[in-house]
């Protein structure tokens, strides 16, 4: 069995062999240097560098992981936390107990819940075919973050942090744990909300561990209601070079980055950013559009996905991706799903929502289960926050950062279960709090990474994904 | 008080700062907040007006030094006395060729030609790089570089964004009104009031006139809710990001979530903010745009004096094509008074038909009509065109605003008299507005001596983008939540040193270019690394990489395609406003784009040029003083494979080609061509090589197939003219081509 290393005794890849490599290149040994960038570049050797796989700190429970990202900030009290005395207590005024005392009415939620599964959860009838999967939900009723306003509680949900730019849950995993195929990127965000880079981002960590960015979102801010072209790759092949041609194109290109390097004194994270990424470029155009290419799937998966469905399409062709590429050995999905914030027509909105993503959610839940690959791939699903109990205006929630609901399924999760509670009316989690920072540790927990382990060097301290926080919840842990 | 409590209050503050509000009792610290109650107001204020950004900036001596022979300015001074404390040492200045490279970027977002870079090795006079700055401060290129980082901060754009992304054919104005500003050195605070209150400042005659309406444009460019149903609503939208974007960029404050903050710790600057929507309701925006399906808000735009003898966007229209165009605005109409009348006559009749095609029906023959009518009114009735702007102009008669309970427009409270934001006014100061809207009271308060925030945050705006780092590292939030500054002795000499200079934004340019601590080289040095990895004391210069546009502007230079007469106006202004408009719009930003610099490439929101796209052009919508620069295979894919970058470094290939010497020579020279400096022996040595094993493996075979091969203009072999084409391509795709060192 290999024993856990402490990953801030590795070799850190700013400082690995990569950069040697490339500093001998400089000063003479190019052709040495350049033929070990080629052999990586065959995948020959994908032993070093970067993202080559690196032992965990402990067994883990899943390899791969799949950030369902509801953008917005999705109502926990009309899906996944089921608060008979809201339903009951509806028109009222708000109690102290639910935020604004006296001025804003209980709003019941809109949408039956039912109990669900053999274990009875309870999950309303918006996400119906989820529910069909109920015995592989764990249903986190009690999470908390620290402010209401969404660009501090996305960026918190991504990286913990709410004001400064921090690496990225994905860079983290990418980090502790580098990438299975070294022909594709350890950490893709499909369809991303546009200005949001930070949110997939490797801050610090090298650039490396940042996300690649596959297809593009339509709406500024927003990741879209799964529209754009989740397919699209920009720029795939040369109009002018075959692929040998251009590899003596790049490898040129790669001999000056080296050169570059070396007289700046043989560091720069820009220039080894650049060379990194023209070899991850350089191996993506053809493994990318054959992991993209979902032509080949049957018409039952499409079915299952809601492929080709009315209002399903984008989003199911996102989680079909998202299998595919979790198949092919990516470390980090993230797939994000725009525009849950409900202030008004939460009838309406809500509803389109959830009927764009249920379908979608549930066929991804159901085919990673038959291929075997739930077990070892770790689905959560939620957004930045949830909503208030009380209305806002006569159709809509307010934000609520107190409490709300995030779920995940497979990858060494219990099923069926539901983890802590909120309050009566929804607002707050009284039960088993769990923070986000909580939360953070929990995922690499069951990546096998301790989160006070897994830390970088930066400007004089450690840093660490949960920063001083962050809690294990072992109860949920199959 | 408990661990959970404090924790609680910590969160609390930053939560009312981050919604803008807590500017006063954020800095109060625990002690008000403490009390877990209102606090006094006044004391709020009080403690607010001690936050460092609210203290008037004073020019402090430059500090004393050890080493007295380093330091060229007083900006070396304030640089130097803190790496001393630090123990951190300067490390060389840059060599002639990286100088040359980065002042050419910086001032005017172009690369130095081969020409200038011998020239200037050569120059070892003492006032050589004074000469320098002062030809490239006066090239007009660079306006259109500089006037490209005021609109990040001015969220410029042409078209709306949003869920209604219809065309914005007036924009243009704006910019090139900015393009125009920075190269005539217009003073800084007279900018700033022009484009808060243009329509009321004196003016010496039409032009002068019209140019001070454009200026307007700032506040009605933003991105609108157009869909939006209820007028109110809209208008309060409106209005809360007129005043997002003038305290972002103007003062690095974020006051506009003071909207619908109703927390009990600091009821004043909840007022503060609907004393300020005050002065925007009492304005109408003007930003045009046609009546259709997801545009319940259209508005018409400002007509400039007609002998301000602006240039148009679109040529005049003969006779008969305006004859042609009122046939069609009649024919149109007619059309939908008919289609109209039957939906209605069949709704009377009770005959079945399906409603929504009905509607759909209609709807189209509105808005053809609406398209062709907006076409028409485009043009004086002789078929001039008209000279239209957006902007704003005041209300007839003035309104105050209602605060809002939770912003929201059904809950009015007491009516908030129009005002100015109180903390950052003088205790005993007048804060409130006699006559008008109050845009020039908030025009002058603003662009004044005496607001302690404006001159700071522009001067730290400029040496963010000469430095790579501003000195508040957060430039658009100077509150309690941003930074503070690294070096505020320097912030404060360079504020008020701006001021003096007759808010003059090339002298301040001039003063921190002609620095050491600018001229200083990017390297490494593992000692001050070791105590200041992030540079923050400035022992170095940063590493950058350049702008999207400055990325493509250099392709197009180096390639000899630059193209510095564009059409005047912009493809967005030669299409209409409506519905077709909107989708040729779409379709023209994804085709070829002119060989024109990037900054007057159209900026449809949402559908920004992927040239622009891929090296992290910020959201259109949005204040943005500083740029991302991220480093992902897409940039290396768009420049190996995209078909401009390849037709690009034809042309580059072509140049080379003509050029005189041997094939060693040539390549040597389109080096320096791309990167400002010659080869160096390892580069030689790594060029023939590629050119050796790209020539005998690859350049015949693909010749041969046809595949990329062309003739060059003197008839080279097609294998060789391949060759070159990769080898220039190569060089756009360098680490260095795109850096700045």
């Amino acid at each position: 069995m290999t024993r856990p290393v402490p990953l801030h005794r590795l070799p850190g890849p700013a400082c690995g062999s990569r950069r040697a490599l490339l500093r001998d290149s400089a000063n003479g040994f190019g052709l040495l240097a350049l033929s070990a960038l080629a052999a990586k570049a065959a995948g020959a050797d994908a032993a070093t560098g970067p993202l080559a796989p690196k032992p965990p700190h402990f067994p883990p429970r899943a390899k791969h992981v799949i950030f369902l990202c509801m953008q917005g900030g999705p109502s926990h009290v009309d899906t996944f936390d089921h608060k008979p005395k809201l339903a009951a207590d509806a028109g009222q005024m708000a109690p102290a107990a639910a935020g604004r005392a006296g001025r804003a009415a209980l709003l019941a939620p809109r949408w039956k819940f039912s109990q669900r599964g053999t274990s009875g959860l309870w999950v309303s009838s918006l996400f119906d075919e989820v529910a069909a999967h109920a015995d592989k939900l764990c249903v986190i009723n009690s999470m908390a973050t620290d402010l209401p306003a969404h660009p501090q509680a996305f960026a918190q949900l991504h990286t913990g942090a709410t004001q400064f730019v921090r690496p990225s849950l994905g860079a983290w995993t990418l980090y502790g744990l580098g990438t299975e195929n070294q022909n594709l990127p350890g950490f893709i965000v499909i369809n991303p909300p546009a200005a949001a880079a930070r949110t997939f981002g490797s801050a610090f960590l090298p650039a490396a561990y940042q996300a690649t960015r596959v297809g593009r979102s339509l709406a500024p801010g927003f990741a879209g209601r799964g529209g754009g072209d989740p397919a699209a790759v920009d720029n795939i092949d040369s109009p002018l070079l075959d692929r040998a041609a251009q590899r003596t194109q790049v490898d040129l290109v790669q001999r000056l980055n080296a050169s570059r390097l070396a007289l700046d004194g043989g560091s720069s994270p820009d220039t080894e950013g650049v060379i990194e990424s023209y070899e991850l470029a350089f191996r993506m155009q053809d493994e990318v559009p054959k992991v993209m290419d979902v032509s080949r799937e049957t018409k039952a998966t499409f079915d299952r996905y809601g492929v080709g469905a009315d209002g399903t399409d984008g989003f199911g062709r996102q989680c079909l991706m998202a299998r595919r590429l979790v198949e092919a050995g990516v470390r980090f999905v993230q797939v994000t799903h725009g525009n849950w914030d409900q202030h008004f027509n939460l009838g309406t909105a809500l509803e389109n929502n959830a009927r764009q993503v249920d379908r979608p959610i549930a066929g991804l839940l159901g085919d990673l289960a038959d291929r075997g690959l739930l077990d070892e791939t770790l689905v959560i699903w939620g957004g930045e926050f949830g909503r208030t109990p009380h209305s806002q205006g006569t159709d809509g929630r307010d934000h609520n950062n107190k409490g709300f609901t995030l779920w995940m399924a497979g990858g060494g999760v219990k099923g069926g279960m539901a983890y802590g509670a909120t309050d009566d009316y929804g607002y707050e989690a009284v039960d088993k709090r769990m923070h986000i920072h909580d939360w953070h540790a929990t995922i690499l927990h069951l990546l096998g990474l301790d989160h006070e382990r897994l830390t970088y060097p930066y400007a004089g301290r450690d840093f660490r994904l949960t920063d001083v926080h962050g809690t294990v919840a072992r109860e949920i842990l199959a | 008080m408990n661990a959970e409590q404090l924790r609680h209050r910590r969160l609390i503050r930053c939560h009312v700062w981050v919604c803008g509000v807590a500017l006063a009792c954020a800095v109060v610290g625990t002690a008000t907040i403490a009390a877990g109650r209102a606090a006094d107001a006044e004391s709020d204020l009080d403690a607010g007006r001690r936050h460092w950004a609210l203290v008037k900036p004073v020019a402090p001596p430059a500090p004393a030094v050890g080493d007295m022979a380093w330091p060229r300015t007083d900006i070396d001074r304030f640089l130097l006395a803190a790496m001393e404390q630090a123990g951190v040492k300067p490390v060389a200045d840059a060599g002639r060729e990286a100088l040359l490279r980065r002042l050419s970027f910086d001032l005017v977002g172009l690369p130095p030609s081969p020409d200038e870079v011998r020239e200037f090795v050569a120059d070892t006079s003492a006032d050589a790089v004074d000469r320098v700055v002062d030809r490239l401060l006066a090239s007009p290129r660079f306006g259109e570089r500089w006037a490209r980082h005021w609109l990040d901060v001015a969220r410029y754009a042409d078209s709306n964004g949003r869920e209604t992304n219809v065309p914005y054919p007036h924009a243009w104005r704006y910019r090139d009104w900015v393009i125009a500003a920075f190269n005539d050195d217009m003073p800084y605070d007279d900018f700033l009031k022009a484009q808060i209150a243009g329509d009321l400042l004196k003016h010496s005659g039409p032009t002068d006139q019209a140019h001070k309406i454009v200026a307007t444009g700032f506040l009605a460019l933003g991105a609108k809710p157009l869909n939006t149903q209820d007028p109110r609503q809209f208008r309060m939208d409106l209005v809360d990001e007129q005043i997002d974007v003038t305290s972002q960029a103007m003062l690095g404050l974020t006051l506009a979530c003071a909207r619908c903050h109703d927390h009990k710790f600091d009821p004043v600057t909840q007022r503060d903010y609907y004393a300020l929507a005050g002065v925007f309701l009492s304005s109408e925006t003007l930003y045009g745009t046609g009546p259709q399906l997801q545009n319940l808000r259209p508005s018409t735009l400002i007509e400039l004096p007609p002998d301000a003898g602006l240039p148009a966007a679109v040529a005049p229209l003969a006779p008969a094509d305006m004859a042609r165009l009122e046939r069609e605005v009649e024919e149109l109409s007619r059309q939908a008074e008919t289609v109209a009348a039957d939906a209605r006559a069949a709704r009377r009749d009770g005959r079945m038909e399906n409603g929504a095609a009905v509607f759909v029906r209609v709807r189209a023959a509105l808005d053809r009509h609406a398209g062709a009518k907006s076409d028409l009114d485009q043009f004086q009735a002789d078929g001039t065109p008209r000279s239209l702007a957006m902007g704003v102009l005041d209300l007839p008669l003035p309104v105050d605003s209602p605060l809002l309970e939770r912003g929201e427009v059904g809950q009015p409270g007491a009516i908030v008299p129009r005002g100015l934001v109180e903390v950052l006014c003088a205790p005993d100061e007048p804060r409130n507005i006699g006559v008008g809207s109050g845009r020039l009271d908030l025009a002058f308060w603003i662009a004044s001596r005496d607001n302690p925030l404006t001159a700071r945050v522009m001067a730290n705006r400029v040496w963010l983008k000469l430095m790579g780092e501003g000195l508040v590292a957060t430039p658009d939030n100077f509150g309690i939540m941003g930074m503070e500054p690294s070096h505020p002795g320097l912030l404060d000499h360079l504020a008020v040193a701006f001021m003096d200079d007759g808010w003059s934004v090339k002298q301040l340019i001039r003063r921190i270019v002609l620095s050491r601590g600018y001229q200083l080289a990017a390297v490494h040095d593992a000692g001050n690394f070791a105590v200041d990895p992030d540079n923050r004391l400035r022992w170095r210069m940063d590493q950058r990489r350049l702008d999207a546009e400055v990325i493509r502007d250099a392709m197009l230079a180096v390639s000899g395609r630059l193209d510095l007469e564009p059409t005047p106006g912009s493809p967005v202004a030669r299409i209409r406003e409506d519905r077709q408009g909107m989708i040729r719009m779409l379709g023209r930003s994804r085709e070829a784009a002119e060989d024109c610099r990037s900054i007057y490439l159209p900026i449809v929101r949402d559908q920004v040029p992927e040239a622009l796209a891929v090296f992290d052009f910020p959201d259109a919508s949005l204040v943005n003083g500083r740029r991302e620069e991220s480093n992902v295979p897409a940039q290396g894919l768009f420049l190996l494979n995209d078909d401009a970058v390849v037709s690009l470094a034809r042309s580059f290939a072509d140049r080379v080609g003509r050029l005189p010497g041997t094939t060693p020579d040539r390549l040597a020279a389109a080096f320096a061509m791309a990167l400002g400096r010659p080869p160096v022996r390892a580069e030689r040595a790594a060029i023939e090589d590629f050119w050796t094993d790209f020539s005998r493996r690859h350049a015949r075979r693909l010749a041969a197939g046809g595949g990329g091969a062309h003739a060059l203009a003197d008839g080279r072999h097609p294998a060789e003219s391949l060759a070159l084409v990769a080898y220039c391509q190569a060089l756009f795709a360098t680490a260095e081509f795109r850096h700045l060192n």
